[in-house]
């Protein structure tokens, strides 16, 4: 009788890592895929054969097309994918860190702050005379605005006990902030305004080969550290305090877990701008696709999911009113709004 | 024995403001200790700076030896582990993960559980007594499920020190007494020392080893709770206002309204518990007699009657208690016969009720009539039989 239970425990046991290596390698086919269709569709549609052999052999295909694929759509899918990963990484560390779920880089007005920062770095840097800003600029403007917010949220949240209170203050922060983006705006020269609104309101549009290297540059390295972080991630699980009484070092732990996010919201701001709910959704389409919240397997499958997304949700921006680009902004929302309120609602009720 | 934790001289509270002062305690090993004091005391503050989630404000706590504040919070945590107020409802988190979480402090920089470690887990959970919840997730237990298993998981981190902020609070009384029941097997069989706070007075005194009284700021007293614990510490403790705590029956006697009525009741043996509890809730001055000192009714009436007419344990009924008691009876608006056992010894209370019908007193009895006539042969026409405490309230309405 006892034998049989047990081996019936081991075989459940088998049966849960079935399940989600399972997911896993699902969730790499569909990105693959995703990533292959992403370049095909666009303004000029590249069938997906043609998209395979360009990595196989590019010598054979129209060399119009190989231009597209090189230049235009290969660079902005690969960072389409690294700016989902990245967001959606920063999503579980926040709710970690907040110890709520319904937080993110977006709705806590960090990705606004990246954005003023951007844009005082882009108009005002060009206008007094800097000329171009290189995408490290870019970034380290964007990563100044993303740890100011962080730091007043913090503050904050210290101050206030309240979840919706800390949601209210981190979007009044980012209206400030985007207030303050539009005054830069209607200061700064024309012809660099059309970039700039378009870029405000987020999109993977017009990524260089520079801008990609320097994005999985920087991503690659922190979403790894990130993951590398999910023995004591899992203990947070638990709360602080518990966190604390089972040996991990609060201080430290809680700088390096701002300090991650904040990378990771800026590099993609820096270049996509402000991406919203990105970093709310998946992960919580992760953790109930895969039934844990152990971050050994939330964070590597949000990076899949959010890649995903992104892509999926770019794609939709290039496809929906093409040739006419939709912002990218608008399509995240429209998915990942009615899940916050779906999750305030639920979270109320409990 | 040796002392599994220390303080000297310590003081806790929040940054320079001082909470509770002078605080020292010798943890011995395998024994419980327990917290006991009023809400906003510093109980809470004085556990989580044992348990080095706070530092002290002045002072050292030493665990085994070893200052607290100087240990690294990886090695404190294989000393000590803890379980809090914080209510923690993580989703999707299975009972067995949260139980495994204490292994944290031993586990490899990936928190990879070994076989040595899933023993340990296994070993806490059937210590505890959760095996059946294992696959579970955390999230969709009872408050008593979660309580244990927050135990499960302090225990797989293999402490020699368990701090329980308030372990028993929000649980039903099965799980009250099934955690202390597991704490008292921890000290008993691992010698575990476990310090916990409780607002379960009796529980407290029955269950643990030493108690610590905190009161206004300090530690008024410490030691075994039957050494410490007096006639009216606890009302001291707590301020009681509007009750009675008696200490020797653990009860909670509340005081009521008057309605300016007395009652005389003639009780012993127990009889006369119910009647005082349901007759003082109506807001009737009670005076009881003649109840001998070692009966329980006296303690109980002690706490809840204006007046107690009593004799010294053992003794026969004297004379001038007796003349004592019909004075009362005859300042009495009703008298009440509790239905007390009659022997040799209090026969005298037999008499106060016949007095009190030959005095022409509203007499209710909840006796049975067979017995009644035995007893009081032909008074018995003259005394109201109550069959229920029910009915003995609405003639005593009517009565009125």
């Amino acid at each position: 009788m006892n034998h049989n239970i047990l081996t019936q425990k081991k075989n459940q046991q088998k049966i849960r890592i079935g399940r989600t290596t399972t997911l896993f390698i699902a969730a790499i086919i569909s990105l693959i895929a995703v990533f292959l269709i992403s370049i095909s569709v666009g303004s000029v549609k590249v069938p997906l054969n043609q998209v395979v052999e360009s990595f196989i052999s590019p010598e054979t295909i129209d060399p119009m097309m190989a231009k597209i694929i090189k230049t235009i759509r290969l660079p902005r899918t690969l960072a389409t994918i690294a700016g989902g990963a990245c967001l959606a990484t920063a999503g579980v560390l926040l709710q970690i860190f907040f110890n709520n779920p319904i937080v993110e880089p977006y709705i806590l007005g960090v990705s606004s702050g990246s954005s003023l920062f951007v844009g005082i770095v882009m108009l005002a840097g060009f206008k007094f005379g800097f000329g171009y800003i290189g995408p490290i600029g870019m970034f380290i403007g964007s990563f100044c605005g993303a740890i100011i917010v962080m730091s007043v949220v913090i503050f904050a949240a210290k101050k206030v006990k309240s979840i919706n209170t800390l949601l209210i203050i981190g979007m009044m922060f980012g209206y400030v902030c985007s207030a303050a983006t539009s005054i830069l705006t209607s200061l700064a020269d024309k012809e660099r305004i059309v970039n700039f609104t378009l870029w405000n309101m987020g999109s993977f549009a017009g990524f260089t080969w520079d801008d990609v290297k320097l994005l999985y540059a920087i991503s690659l390295p922190f979403i790894l550290f990130a993951f590398l972080l999910s023995k004591p991630l899992n203990t947070f699980l638990l709360g602080e305090r518990y966190a604390q009484s089972m040996g991990i070092s609060i201080p430290p732990f809680r700088m390096l877990l701002v300090f991650i996010s904040s990378v990771l919201t800026a590099v993609v701001t820096a270049f996509a701008g402000p991406v919203s709910f990105i970093g709310l959704a998946v992960p919580h389409i992760v953790r109930i696709t895969y039934k844990t919240s152990n971050n050994w397997i939330i964070i590597p499958a949000s990076c899949c999911f959010g890649g995903i997304m992104a892509a999926v949700c770019d794609m939709g921006a290039r496809v929906i009113l093409s040739p006419m680009e939709l912002p990218l902004g608008a399509m995240t929302s429209i998915i990942g709004a009615p899940l916050l309120v779906f999750l305030l609602v639920r979270k109320n009720q409990e | 024995m040796e002392n599994t934790i220390t303080t000297k001289n310590l003081t806790v509270g929040y940054g320079s403001q001082k909470v509770v002062n002078n605080i020292d305690i010798e943890g011995l090993k395998g024994k419980i200790i327990c917290l006991l004091g009023p809400n906003g005391v510093g109980k809470s503050t004085i556990l989580r700076t044992l348990s080095g989630l706070l530092s002290p404000v002045e002072g050292i706590v030493e665990i085994e030896g070893a200052n607290l504040a100087e240990i690294k919070s990886a090695e404190i945590a294989k000393k000590l582990s803890v379980v809090l107020t914080d209510s923690v409802s993580p989703r999707l988190v299975t009972v067995k993960e949260i139980i495994s979480m204490g292994r944290t402090p031993y586990t490899n920089f990936f928190g990879k559980i070994t076989d040595k470690d899933k023993e340990i887990i296994n070993d806490a959970i059937d210590t505890v007594g959760v095996g059946y919840l294992a696959d579970r997730f955390f999230g969709q237990l009872s408050d008593g499920e979660k309580q244990k298993v927050m135990i499960a998981r302090a225990l797989a981190q293999q402490p020699k020190l368990i701090i329980l902020d308030e372990p028993t609070s929000h649980l039903d009384i099965r799980h009250k007494v099934e955690v202390v029941r597991i704490l008292r097997n921890l000290v008993k069989e691992r010698n575990i020392t476990v310090i916990l706070s409780l607002h379960d007075i009796d529980l407290a005194i029955k269950g643990c080893q030493t108690l610590l009284l905190v009161k206004d700021g300090k530690i008024i007293d410490q030691g075994m709770p039957e050494d410490i614990i007096r006639k009216g510490t606890i009302s001291k403790l707590y301020d009681i206002k509007g009750a009675v705590y008696n200490e020797l029956l653990g009860s909670v006697e509340i005081e009521n309204f008057k309605n300016g009525e007395k009652i005389f009741i003639s009780a012993g043996n127990g009889t006369g518990i119910n009647p005082y509890r349901a007759i003082s809730r109506e807001g009737y001055d009670i005076i009881s007699g003649i109840l001998s000192e070692n009966d329980i009714d006296y303690q109980v009436a002690i706490a809840i009657c204006k007046g107690v007419i009593s004799e010294k344990p053992f003794e026969d009924i004297k004379e001038e208690t007796i003349n004592n008691a019909k004075m009362e009876i005859d300042s009495s608006d009703f008298v009440l016969d509790s239905g007390f056992p009659i022997g040799k010894q209090n026969i005298a209370n037999c008499q106060l009720i016949k007095y009190a019908v030959s005095k022409n007193k509203k007499v209710f009895s909840l006796r049975k009539e067979n017995d009644l006539k035995k007893y009081f042969g032909e008074c018995q026409s003259k005394i109201t039989v109550c069959h229920s405490m029910s009915e003995l309230m609405e003639k005593l309405k009517k009565g009125r």
